[in-house]
C-alpha cells in the first residue's frame, strides 16, 4: 500500500530477484478479511493467514472449501464479472488487491508464479512446449532468444526431463502427465519468483509420479529460496510438505498453526475428524471390525472368485498391446481382495474379464465355481446376480434422466425378483441399509452429492444380494471425508451380509485398511501379491516398495498422536 | 504421421468420389421416378414444333423408351464421362449454359464467404472483447437475429435502402462492383450466423481452459493472450463449418440472383424449374454436390495438418480400437 | 480451473438446480407469447380482424397502415393484416409438416446407425452424407419441382432436406448415451439391449433432438417461405407469408406490403429460436 509506483517500476527494471521493498522479517504474504463470492453464494468467507519468506504453507480443505478461490484471488486469476472479492492480500510489500491491472501484471510470473493442477490441459494444445516456454523465458528479462533457448533447457534438465531438446520440439499431448508437470515446474521456477502457488500440483497424476514431483519441488524450493503456498486436500501430504497449515472448510478456516500442531493436535473438531479420515494416518480402522467377519468363514472353502492365468491383448494399429497377461488371483469368500496398481497396470481390464464385458485371450476365469465365459447370455445373467460392480464414478454410473427410487429398483425388475410389493419394500429398506434417507428415493441424482450417489450405486448393486461385490476405485471421486463414510459402510455391510470384494485401487493406504490380500500390477503384469501384512511389512518388488513409498510419510512423533 | 495420413487421404478422397457418384443417382431417381413426365410433356408442347419423328429421335437419344434403370445407367456413364447433354429448353449444351453461368454464382459467392468470415469475426470478437457489456450484450442478440431473417427479405431491404434511397448501386447493372457487393451480402449474412456462434462457443471454450489462466499468470497481457494463445485453437473448429457453409452459399445463390436480377447458376435454376429442363437440373444438382463434397474434403485433410492434436488423435483411436463384445 | 459448480457447497448446488429447472427468462416467456399468438392466428383467425383476406374495395387500394388496416391495404385494397393472419394456417401447418418428416425420419436413421452399427450404420451413413452433399435449399427446390408447385409438396420437400440433419444428432446422441456408464451398469443389472435403449438411452437423447425440432420448425418457416417467394407453393389468392412478399415487392410505393409480412415472419423465427436455445441450455 505504502509503495509508490516509480519503487515499483525501478524493482521492475532492475536486476532479479526483486529486491524487497520491505525490510526482512515481515511476512512475504499476509491474507487478511479475503472474501470472495459469486453472485448470492459467499464460498470464501473473512480467511487470513501470513507465509514467511522461504517458508512453505499448506492450504487445505475439501470440495467447496473455498481453497482454490482463495488461491484464484490471490493470484487475480478469477473470472472478472462473476466474482467479488474484498479484503486485503500484501505480497513482499505491495497491496495486490489495489494495484491496477496494469501494475500488477508485470509482477505475474515474476513475483507470484502458479502451477496448476491438471498438467495436461495446462499448455496450449496447438503450439510447441518450446513456443510456449519463451513466454516463462522473456519474463526473465532475457531478449536474446537464443539466451533464452539456452535458460530454457537448462530449467528443463534441472526439474529431470530426460532429452530437454526433444521436450522443447514437443507438444503437449505427446508428454506424460508427469513431464507436463515438472515441464510446468520448470517454467515457473525459471524467472525466480518469490511465491509459488501450486493448486493440487499432483492430484491428477499417478502415485508413485505424485512423490517425485513432491520431491521436486521441496528440493527447488529450498536451492532457490522460494516460498510455497501449496493448495491440496490431503492433510498427509500437508504435513510432510509445508511449516504451517491453514486448514479451511466451507469458505472458513477452521484452523491454522504450525503443520506439528494442526496435524498432532487438532484443536478443532473439522482438523480432528480428517485426521481420522485420511487412510494413510489410520492403517486399523476397520481391522477390528473385519477380523469377525474373516474368521468366521473356512479357508477350505470354495473361492468367492477364482481367476486364473487370464490373458487379453487388444489389437492396436498394426501391434497388439497385451493388457492383462497370465494374471492369476483369488478372492476368499467373505474376505476383500485388493488389486493395486496405477494407469495401464491392466486392473481395469481384470474387471471387465471378470464381469464378463470382455472375452480373455487365454486363462480361466470362474465365479463360485462356474465360468464367466463361454455362458449363453441367460447363464451370464444368472452369474451376474451374484456379481455386481460398483464404479468409480458416480457422476456418470447413474441415468441422469431416472428417480433413485427407479434406479435401485432397476436390477430387482430386470431380474424379476419378488412382486412388485414386496420390491418397493426391499427398495426403502436397501437404501436405509446403505445410510440414506427414504426422501432420495425421490430425487434424481442431479439433486445429489457425490457421496450420497455412490451409496445410491452401492444400494443398486446389493439390492439382489449378490455374493461379490467388485469396487472400482470406489472412493477416488469423492472427498476423503465422504470416502470415509463409505469405507465405514462397506465395511459394515460385509460384516453383516458376508460380502466377498474385489476392491480396484492406486491408493495402498485405502487398501491397507479394507483388505485381507493384495495383488499388485504392473503393465499387465503380476509383481507381487500376498496379505496385506506381508505386503506392507516386506514388500519383495522394487514397484512395490515405490508404491508404497508414495504413502505420505508421517513422521514417528506426530503419527503417535 | 505420412504413413497414417496418407490412408487417411485416400479412404476419405474414395468416399467423397462414392458420395458425388450416390448423390447423381439420388437426383436422377428423384427427378424421373417421382410422378410427372417433364420430359415427354415439355417435347410434346406445340410450341416447341416438333414432329413426331423428331420427338422419336430425342427419345431414343436420351433412351427414355428403355426402362428406369437402363436410363439411369446410361446417364450416370455419360455424366462419368463428362457429357451433360444437352438443355430441353434452349439446345444448347448444358455444359456451355453452366461454364457462361458459373463465373457470376462463384464471384457472388466468394464475396459472400469471405464477407460471412469477416462478420462472424467480427461478431464473435467483439462479443468476447468489447469493453461495454451492453455493447456485448447487443452484438451476443445479432447471430439470432441474422438467422430469423430470410435471405430475400434481406436483399429487398438491402435493395430499398441502398439502391432506391442512397443510390449506393443500381439494380439495372447487376454486375457493377456495387451491386455484387450488396447481393454478396444478402447471401452472406445468414450464413454468417451459425459461423459466429460456433466462433463465440469456441472462443468462450477456449479462454477458459487452464492454460490461458497458467498463460495470464506469466503476465501476457488480454491483447498478446488472444493473438498467440486463442485464435488458432478457436479458429480450427471454424474450418469445417466453412466448408458447410460453401454448400448453404450455393443453395442461397437461387434467391439472392433472382432479387438482384443477375445471370448465374441460381437463375439458371429458377428457369430449369419453371421449364421443367430436368438435364440442366440435374447438372446443377450434381455440381453443386461435387463443390460441396470437394470442398469438405480438402477441409477433412487439412485439419490434422493444421491440428497436431487431431493426427495423434486418429493414431491413438486406431491403436485402442477395442472389439467391443455386445455384453448380453 | 476448477469449475464453478466445484466451488459450491452441494446444498448451494440442489437448490441451483431446482431453481433453474423452473425459472423462465423475460425473453423467453416473451417468445412463447408471441408463438402461441401465431398458433390462434392458425387455428381462429376470424378472432383476430374482421376483414375478408381475399375481398377488398378497390377504392381503398395501397393504403398505408393505419388504425383501420393496421398493416395497410394491397392493389386490391384487401386488408394485409387480415391476409397474414388468414395465410398463417398454411405457413405454420406446412412448417409443422416439414419438421415432422424430418424429425421422425431422420430420427429413425439416426437411432438404426447409432445403435445398431455395423452395416447398417454404413449403409444409412451414406445415405446422410448424399442429403448432406446437396445443398438443403437446391434439394428442396429439385423435389418441389419434382412432385409439382403447392404449399404441401414445397412442405415435404423441405422436410427431407431436413433428415439429414436430425439422423446426424440423433446418431451423435444415441452413441453418446450408449457409450454411457449408466448403460453399460444397466446390462451388468441384467437389462437386455431393447430394455437398455428404451429405458436409457432414449431418454438421454430426446430433449436435444427436441430442441433441434424446434429450431427446425423456425429454419422450415423460413424455407417454405423462400419457396413461395419463388413461386413454388400455392398460387394466389393464397396468402402464404413469403408469397405476400413476393407480391408486395412489385409495389415501390407501399413498403408495408413487403415489410409487414417480413415482420412478422423475423419475429415468429426469432421466438422460434429463443425458445430452442433456452431448451437447449437448461438441459
Amino acid at each position: 500500500m505504502t509503495v509508490s509506483i516509480e519503487t515499483t517500476r525501478e524493482a521492475l527494471i532492475a536486476d532479479r530477484p526483486l529486491p524487497s521493498t520491505r525490510p526482512e522479517g515481515h511476512p512475504l504474504l499476509s491474507v487478511e478479511g479475503l472474501s470472495v463470492s459469486y453472485g448470492d453464494a459467499s464460498v470464501v468467507h473473512d480467511v487470513g493467514f501470513t507465509l514467511e519468506r522461504g517458508q512453505s504453507l499448506a492450504l487445505i480443505g475439501e470440495s467447496g472449501s473455498g481453497k482454490s478461490t482463495v488461491a484464484k484471488s490471490i493470484l487475480r486469476l478469477l473470472p472478472t464479472g462473476e466474482s467479488t472479492v474484498s479484503g486485503s492480500v500484501n505480497l513482499d510489500g505491495r497491496e495486490l488487491f489495489g494495484l491496477p491491472e496494469r501494475q500488477f501484471r508485470p509482477l505475474r510470473g515474476r513475483l507470484l508464479g502458479y502451477i496448476p493442477q491438471d498438467p495436461s490441459s495446462a499448455l496450449n494444445p496447438v503450439r510447441t512446449i518450446g513456443s510456449q516456454a519463451h513466454e516463462a523465458a522473456a519474463l526473465a528479462g532475457e531478449s536474446d532468444a537464443r539466451v533464452r533457448r539456452r535458460d530454457i533447457l537448462s530449467v528443463f534438465e534441472r526439474v529431470g526431463l530426460p532429452d530437454p531438446e526433444r521436450v522443447y520440439a514437443s507438444y503437449p499431448h505427446q508428454l506424460s502427465g508427469g513431464m507436463l508437470q515438472r515441464v510446468l515446474i520448470g517454467l515457473t521456477v525459471l524467472p525466480r519468483p518469490a511465491l509459488i502457488v501450486a493448486d493440487e500440483p499432483t492430484s491428477a497424476l499417478d502415485v508413485t509420479i505424485q512423490k517425485l514431483i513432491l520431491d521436486l519441488l521441496s528440493e527447488l524450493r529450498r536451492d532457490l529460496g522460494i516460498s510455497l503456498l501449496l493448495i491440496t486436500h490431503d492433510l498427509a501430504v500437508a504435513a510432510e510438505r509445508a511449516e504451517s497449515i491453514v486448514v479451511l472448510k466451507n469458505g472458513i478456516v477452521e484452523e491454522s498453526g504450525s503443520s506439528s500442531q494442526v496435524f498432532s493436535t487438532p484443536t478443532s473438531a473439522y482438523a480432528r475428524q480428517l485426521h481420522a479420515d485420511v487412510p494413510a494416518l489410520n492403517p486399523d480402522r476397520y481391522r477390528s471390525q473385519r477380523g469377525a467377519a474373516s474368521g468366521t468363514t473356512p479357508p477350505a472353502a470354495l473361492p468367492a472368485v477364482e481367476v486364473h492365468a487370464a490373458t487379453k491383448r487388444f489389437r492396436a494399429g498394426d501391434v497388439d498391446v497385451t493388457a492383462l497377461d497370465g494374471v492369476s488371483f483369488t478372492v476368499a469368500r467373505g474376505t476383500t481382495h485388493a488389486l493395486v496398481g496405477e494407469s495401464g497396470s491392466g486392473k481395469t481390464t481384470a474387471v471387465r474379464l471378470l464381469l464378463g464385458l470382455e472375452q480373455p485371450d487365454a486363462g480361466r476365469i470362474e465365479v463360485a465355481g462356474t465360468q464367466v465365459h463361454g455362458q449363453t447370455s441367460a447363464g451370464l445373467r444368472g452369474l451376474r446376480r451374484h456379481l455386481q460392480l460398483v464404479y468409480q464414478n458416480p457422476f456418470t454410473s447413474l441415468d441422469p434422466t431416472w428417480r433413485v427410487g427407479r434406479i435401485v429398483r432397476e436390477p430387482l425388475d430386470r431380474f424379476k425378483v419378488g412382486e412388485r410389493a414386496g420390491r418397493a419394500r426391499l427398495v426403502e429398506q436397501t437404501i436405509e441399509e446403505v445410510g440414506l434417507p427414504a426422501s432420495v428415493l425421490s430425487r434424481r441424482p442431479g439433486q445429489l452429492s457425490g457421496g450420497q450417489r455412490q451409496r445410491v450405486a452401492i444400494a443398486r448393486a446389493l439390492i439382489v444380494r449378490p455374493d461379490v461385490l467388485v469396487l472400482d476405485e470406489p472412493t477416488s471421486a469423492l472427498d476423503v471425508s465422504v470416502q470415509a463414510g463409505i469405507l465405514e459402510l462397506l465395511s459394515r455391510l460385509q460384516r453383516e451380509q458376508g460380502l466377498s470384494y474385489l476392491l480396484v485401487s492406486h491408493d495402498l493406504a485405502l487398501v491397507r485398511q479394507l483388505a485381507d490380500t493384495v495383488t499388485v500390477l504392473q503393465r499387465g503384469k503380476l509383481v507381487e501379491s500376498g496379505t496385506v501384512d506381508q505386503i506392507f511389512a516386506r514388500p519383495a518388488h522394487p514397484y512395490t516398495r515405490a508404491l508404497l513409498e508414495a504413502i505420505p510419510r508421517t513422521s514417528p512423533g506426530l503419527a503417535q498422536s | 504421421m505420412s504413413r497414417s495420413y496418407g490412408r487417411y487421404a485416400l479412404l476419405r478422397a474414395a468416399q467423397a468420389v462414392v458420395v458425388i457418384l450416390l448423390a447423381y443417382i439420388g437426383t436422377f431417381l428423384v427427378i424421373s421416378v417421382l410422378p410427372g413426365d417433364p420430359i415427354t410433356n415439355m417435347l410434346r408442347d406445340p410450341q416447341n414444333g416438333l414432329t413426331d419423328d423428331e420427338i422419336q429421335q430425342i427419345v431414343a437419344h436420351y433412351g427414355l423408351d428403355k426402362p428406369v434403370v437402363i436410363q439411369l445407367i446410361l446417364s450416370l456413364g455419360r455424366f462419368v464421362t463428362g457429357d451433360l447433354g444437352f438443355s430441353l429448353q434452349s439446345n444448347l449444351p448444358v455444359s456451355q449454359l453452366l461454364g457462361d453461368a458459373l463465373p457470376s454464382t462463384l464471384t457472388l459467392a466468394g464475396t459472400a464467404l469471405l464477407l460471412s468470415v469477416a462478420i462472424a469475426v467480427v461478431i464473435a470478437y467483439g462479443v468476447q472483447y468489447l469493453p461495454s457489456r451492453w455493447a456485448r450484450g447487443v452484438l451476443r442478440s445479432v447471430p439470432s437475429l441474422f438467422l430469423s431473417v430470410p435471405n430475400f427479405v434481406v436483399g429487398l431491404i438491402l435493395i430499398e435502402i441502398f439502391a432506391f434511397r442512397l443510390h449506393a448501386f443500381t439494380t439495372i447493372d447487376p454486375d457493377s462492383a456495387a451491386a455484387t457487393l450488396f447481393a454478396a451480402l444478402t447471401l452472406a449474412i445468414p450464413v454468417s450466423a451459425p459461423l459466429a456462434e460456433v466462433l463465440i462457443a469456441n472462443l468462450d471454450h477456449e479462454s477458459r481452459q487452464e492454460y490461458a489462466l497458467v498463460a495470464r499468470s506469466r503476465g501476457l497481457s488480454q491483447a498478446r493472450l488472444f493473438a498467440r494463445h486463442l485464435v488458432k485453437p478457436s479458429m480450427l473448429p471454424a474450418v469445417a463449418m466453412i466448408a458447410l457453409i460453401v454448400g448453404e452459399l450455393l443453395g442461397g445463390a437461387v434467391i439472392t440472383e433472382t432479387i438482384f436480377g443477375r445471370d448465374g447458376l441460381g437463375t439458371v435454376v429458377q428457369k430449369a424449374v419453371t421449364s421443367q429442363d430436368v438435364p440442366v437440373l440435374q447438372a446443377v444438382v450434381s455440381l453443386a454436390a461435387v463443390v460441396f463434397v470437394t470442398v469438405n474434403l480438402l477441409a477433412d485433410l487439412a485439419s490434422p495438418l493444421l491440428d497436431p492434436r487431431l493426427d495423434a488423435k486418429s493414431e491413438r483411436d486406431a491403436k485402442s480400437e477395442r472389439k467391443v463384445v455386445v455384453p448380453v | 480451473m476448477t469449475s464453478l459448480t466445484g466451488l459450491v457447497a452441494p446444498t448451494e448446488r440442489i437448490r441451483a438446480a431446482g431453481r433453474s429447472a423452473v425459472r423462465v427468462p423475460p425473453t423467453v416467456a416473451i417468445a412463447a407469447v408471441v408463438i402461441i399468438i401465431v398458433l390462434l392466428w392458425s387455428l381462429v383467425p376470424w378472432l383476430f380482424t374482421s376483414y375478408d383476406p381475399s375481398v377488398g374495395d378497390t377504392a381503398e387500394k395501397l393504403m398505408a397502415p393505419s388504425g383501420a388496416h393496421w398493416f395497410g391495404t394491397d392493389h386490391l385494397g384487401r386488408d394485409v393484416f387480415a391476409r397474414v393472419v388468414h395465410g398463417t394456417a398454411s405457413s405454420v401447418t406446412s412448417a409443422l409438416v416439414a419438421v415432422s418428416i424430418g424429425l421422425v425420419v431422420g430420427s429413425i436413421i439416426g437411432l438404426a446407425s447409432g445403435f445398431l452399427r455395423g452395416a447398417v450404420d454404413v449403409v444409412l451413413g451414406r445415405v446422410v452424407d448424399v442429403l448432406l452433399a446437396i445443398p438443403s435449399f437446391l434439394l428442396a427446390v429439385v423435389i418441389v419441382s419434382s412432385l409439382g408447385f403447392q404449399t404441401i409438396n414445397a412442405a415435404i420437400a423441405t422436410g427431407v432436406s431436413a433428415i439429414a440433419i436430425f439422423a446426424r444428432l440423433m446418431r451423435a446422441e444415441v452413441l453418446r448415451a450408449r457409450g454411457s456408464v449408466f448403460v453399460e451398469a444397466s446390462y451388468l443389472q441384467g437389462g437386455n439391449r431393447l430394455h437398455a435403449l428404451l429405458g436409457h438411452i432414449l431418454p438421454n437423447t430426446y430433449k436435444s433432438v427436441i430442441a433441434l425440432a424446434v429450431l427446425q420448425f423456425g429454419t422450415s418457416i423460413l424455407v417454405i417461405a423462400s419457396l413461395a417467394f419463388l413461386g413454388y407453393g400455392d398460387p394466389p389468392p393464397a396468402s402464404d407469408w413469403g408469397l405476400l412478399v413476393a407480391s408486395g415487392k412489385s409495389y415501390a410505393t407501399a413498403p408495408w406490403l413487403i415489410y409487414a409480412p417480413a415482420l412478422v415472419i423475423v419475429i415468429t423465427v426469432l421466438s422460434v429460436n429463443r425458445i430452442s436455445t433456452w431448451l437447449r441450455r437448461t438441459q
